[in-house]
């Protein structure tokens, strides 16, 4: 028990240096970019329409004032950490005076829906047939199952997501290619729900079908391992039914350093996926990330960049404190 | 075999439902609602309609277009009833004999969206309300101009100006935008003008907001009860009952839907995705029947050079790089031929035709450069017919053949080509040339870094590359170098050579030039390194210039001295370049006749312009009718 308490301990102070750390450098390239989001919010402002000279200069003045850009380097840093440790990320640049954590909960659970069922989905169809291919070895099906995986994984996703937007928006059109829901929905009840799952049918189809493909050969190739282990030969010399052998035995034990795998991949959802949502006009963090990055807005940007270390970070934690219950090897180096 | 079923299932009960679409609207007839592209896309702060504060929400989401209002609008192209309409106002602005006061009439039985009558007092309260508070978009404007503003009576409003002021009421004339008038009744009870979202906006325009998606990505604008109460109402009853402003997505989505019948107006697209519409889709048009398709906004993209930094103040150098262009490359090369150029300091777009063009033929045709040691007329007047000559083979009949319609549509002239002449210029600048590089007259090679948007600006990008390869083959050291988004903030703080920009933007219908001309003035001239405030962004300096806006300054707004002095600027413009014209900024608007009926057009019918996130697009929904009923 002493172990593990130490493990922990070791554990939880890695957790917050990495997050201490990972903040620091997305506030340092965030604060080194040279756009300016005084300049953008004016430029924004005066660039198609009326702008005089004293209009410019007075806007520049206040607006300054008004983002809290005035005082030092180090007095603007030392109010962002004094911010952020109350769980307050400060307003938006480019939404003000809205707070960035309101803009982030907003983009939250439409990014988390489209990422944890792409995710889940490719995960689970990918070793699932995985596991298939490499205990069925001989199998045509499952061949060309592994070619078609092999095929699809190095393709850039945003390539098929414009395959597919031609091919269900223009070819044959029957699904929706913009946006979350249709406009207008009410936002409660089975007609939303069922608006949602159309609208995310080829944002998820897009990241599965690339997805999978390395799930799929992961798999394979560790069940292939595992098939030669002498406990599944004498299982099979036992007269264990195949399917036991393959669910019970052999993917079983296949399986834990795809759970590894899978929990970095969901830490990973708060990245949002840019170009998927970008292409779909799904209203998740991505396109909010890519929005702030362009307005120059990096309150926001720093906003969700912390909240993807954290949980990226929070993700391997509950991994790590999670193996050695399982192994106890672990948590003594 | 059960899942295959299924999923087959799903698939048949997915395609009975619709046709795809960006999003459907829900619970709204499609026969009644027009849908239009926002450029602005996904709104980051949707639930924000204050748009007298600076860049806090969207504002072409409907919001400028359908709910505001202000004195008058001059259009872009030919308007209504004229270029100008007196909109909140019953007539022109008076001014007194020495500009220093504007006296305005207001057009009686106005009523605010909510049922209050709208009255000199909103107009008193939205200027002195911005004074007090700064950081709204037209505070300081109102804080430099005003010196008191009154209401003697109901329907009067009395500025009293801190200096002459002949051009005060463009501040509340709409060219994209004006000075918004703010409801006195709602933002008196508010705390803090600035911080209040204004949600749902009152409107003096003819729809009030139905509904909007709290993600940003569309609003839709219902047609008010009374919009007779409204000043659309003079032109009569606006076609459309809703009206839905959206993010359909990147160019080829928006090629798509309108494909698709999904939506009917583009705000802008690639020239390829117009091609594409025009094989594609018989109801889909432009503002032009054929070639170019686009309405040429009245903006000027030019070569833009900082006159602060060496050579590029030397009239000479500035020259001998425009003899150097091909424009008919350029104009292949960024619009894919449908560009409509420009040789002078105006926009070749809506009535500047007649207004400067055509009077200006002749002494373009004779105007001449003298090098020292040769003289020589660089315009050529067959430059527009040219390159619709050189698109003829492969777009036939898109092609018009009348020459007036050429030049609508391709511009007119432009300047030869004459590298012999450009090295007579840089030699005479002291310039040499070392095997086949330039050299600057202190020895060192002749570099020119010339800014671009990069992917912001596909079409601009691809005209600066062609110029520099141009450049480079005249031994030039010039690259382009792409800043897609911190671009103009950099041209502002002057930190660049050359750019592909502009500052030359004009009102399209009214020969006036002072929207852009009067911050030419040296007065607004900042140091190198300090913000160049718009539109003097080539940071140029000319005594003779200041003069010319000096007496703009003088004259009433009409007076058709104005165009003279127009004229002036053009013809020095053009000896000393400070910038080199290009074309006007063509955006592909396109519009699907499957729902809606009644589109501007060039041809036929130039009643406003059809580029959608412009406010004066409002007098376009008193045109649009269904065309199911027809």
């Amino acid at each position: 028990m002493k172990t593990y308490a130490l493990y922990l301990a070791r554990r939880l102070a890695q957790f917050v240096l990495v997050v201490f750390i990972g903040i620091n450098i997305a506030y340092l390239i965030t604060h080194l970019t040279p756009i300016d989001p005084v300049e953008q919010a004016i430029a924004s402002a005066t660039m198609i329409g009326q702008s005089s000279p004293e209009m410019v200069e007075g806007l520049r003045k206040t607006l300054r004032e008004l983002y809290g850009l005035e005082g030092s380097a180090f007095e603007q840093y030392v109010a962002f950490w004094r911010r952020l440790a109350t769980g307050d990320f400060g307003p938006s640049l480019s939404a003000f005076p809205t707070p960035v954590s309101t803009l982030i909960w907003q983009a939250l659970p439409w990014t988390v829906g489209l990422l944890v069922c792409s995710i889940v989905i490719a995960w689970g169809v990918g070793n699932f047939l995985g596991g298939l291919a490499g205990y069925y070895r001989g199998n045509l099906l499952l061949k060309l199952v592994g070619i078609a995986a092999m095929s699809l994984q190095p393709i850039p996703y945003y390539v098929v997501a414009f395959i597919l937007l031609i091919l269900f928006g223009f070819v044959w059109p029957i699904l929706p290619i913009s946006g979350g829901a249709e406009m207008n929905i009410e936002r409660s009840g089975f007609a939303f729900i069922v608006s949602i799952v159309k609208h995310s049918i080829l944002p998820v189809l897009s990241l599965v079908l690339v997805g999978m493909g390395a799930w799929f050969i992961g798999m394979r190739s560790l069940v292939s391992n595992i098939v030669n282990e002498d406990y599944v030969t004498y299982a099979e010399f036992g007269g264990v039914s195949r399917r036991r052998i393959l669910f019970s035995y052999v993917m079983r034990n296949a399986l834990s350093p795809q759970v590894t795998g899978l929990a970095l991949s969901l830490g990973a959802i708060f990245n949002g996926a840019i170009i998927t949502e970008v292409v779909f006009g799904y209203p998740g963090l991505g396109t909010l990330l890519v929005r702030a990055v362009n307005a120059g807005d990096y309150s926001l940007v720093l906003g969700i960049t912390s909240v993807s270390i954290f949980a990226v970070a929070a993700a391997i934690l509950v991994i790590d404190l999670i193996y050695p219950l399982l192994d106890p090897r672990v948590a003594q180096g | 075999m059960r899942i295959l079923r299924i999923l087959a299932f799903v698939l048949a009960a997915l395609s009975i439902g619709q046709p795809a679409f960006a999003q459907g609207i829900s619970n709204l007839p499609r026969q009644d609602t027009i849908i239009i592209e926002n450029p602005q896309g996904t709104i980051t702060n949707p639930t924000w309609f204050n748009i007298w504060v600076v860049a806090r929400g969207g504002v072409s989401t409907g919001l400028q277009q359908l709910g505001m209002d202000t004195l008058w609008y001059i259009d872009a192209d030919a308007g209504l009833d004229g270029v100008r309409d007196n909109s909140l106002a019953a007539d022109k602005p008076q001014y007194n004999a020495d500009f220093t006061e504007m006296t305005v009439k207001l057009r009686e039985g106005i009523y605010w969206s909510d049922g209050v009558e709208f009255t000199a007092d909103d107009v008193v309260y939205t200027v002195e309300t911005q004074i007090k508070n700064p950081s709204m978009l037209w505070g300081p404007v109102f804080a430099a101009s005003v010196e008191a503003v009154t209401a003697p009576d109901k329907h009067t409003v009395l500025f009293k100006l801190k200096r002459p002021n002949s051009r005060f009421h463009a501040t509340f004339t709409v060219r994209w935008n004006a000075a918004w008038i703010m409801p006195k009744h709602v933002f008196e009870k508010v705390e803090d003008p600035t911080k209040y979202d204004f949600n749902p906006p009152v409107t003096l325009g003819p729809y009030k907001l139905h509904s909007f998606d709290p993600n940003g990505k569309w609003y839709i604008w219902e047609k008010r009860e009374d919009w007779q109460r409204t000043t659309l109402a003079r032109f009569g009853e606006p076609g459309p009952k809703y009206a839905a402003y959206i993010d359909p997505g990147p160019p080829d989505k928006r090629v798509i839907l309108q494909l698709n019948h999904q939506l009917d107006i583009i705000h802008d697209t690639s020239p390829e995705g117009v091609f594409t519409l025009v094989k594609q889709s018989p109801s889909s048009h432009g503002w032009f029947k054929g070639f170019p398709y686009a309405h040429p906004d009245p903006t000027l993209p030019s070569v833009m050079f900082n006159h602060q930094v060496k050579p590029f103040d030397n009239p000479d150098v500035r020259w001998a790089l425009a003899l150097l262009i091909d424009i008919k490359a350029v104009s292949m090369a960024s619009y894919r031929g449908a560009a409509t150029i420009s040789a002078i300091g105006v926009p070749p777009t809506g009535l500047y035709g007649q207004y400067y063009f055509e009077p200006m033929e002749d002494w373009l045709k004779n105007f001449e450069i003298d090098t020292g040691k040769s003289k020589y007329k660089p315009y050529d007047p067959t430059a527009g017919q040219q390159i619709a000559d050189m698109l003829r083979p492969s777009m036939g009949d898109q092609i018009p053949t009348d020459a007036k319609e050429i030049a609508k549509a391709f511009g007119r002239g432009w300047w030869k080509p004459n590298p012999e002449v450009a090295t007579e210029l840089l030699e005479r600048a002291g310039f040499t040339k070392q095997d086949n590089q330039w050299m600057k007259p202190d020895g060192t090679p002749f570099k020119i870094t010339l800014l671009v948007e990069g992917d912001q600006r596909p079409v601009m990008t691809r005209a600066g590359t062609m110029i520099v390869q141009q450049w480079r083959q005249f031994g030039i050291q010039a690259e382009t170098q792409a800043y897609p988004s911190d671009f103009f903030p950099r041209v502002e703080l002057g930190d660049y050579e050359a750019a592909i920009a502009w500052s030359v933007e004009t009102w399209g219908g009214h020969p006036d030039l002072s929207f852009f001309l009067d911050s030419w003035h040296s007065e607004f001239l900042k140091q190198p390194g300090d913000r160049q405030p718009p539109r003097n962004r080539q940071r140029w300096k000319s005594a003779e210039l200041d003069k010319i806006i000096e007496q703009i300054r003088k004259i009433d707004f009409d007076d058709p001295r104005g165009t003279e002095l127009g004229i002036e600027y053009i013809k020095l413009a053009v000896k000393e370049m400070p910038t080199i014209p290009l074309m006007s900024y063509n955006v592909f608007t396109m519009m699907d006749t499957t729902y809606w009926t009644g589109y501007p057009n060039a041809e036929t019918n130039p009643y406003t312009n059809p580029v959608p996130n412009w406010a004066n697009t409002k007098y376009m929904f008193v045109k649009l009718k269904p065309a199911q009923s027809q």
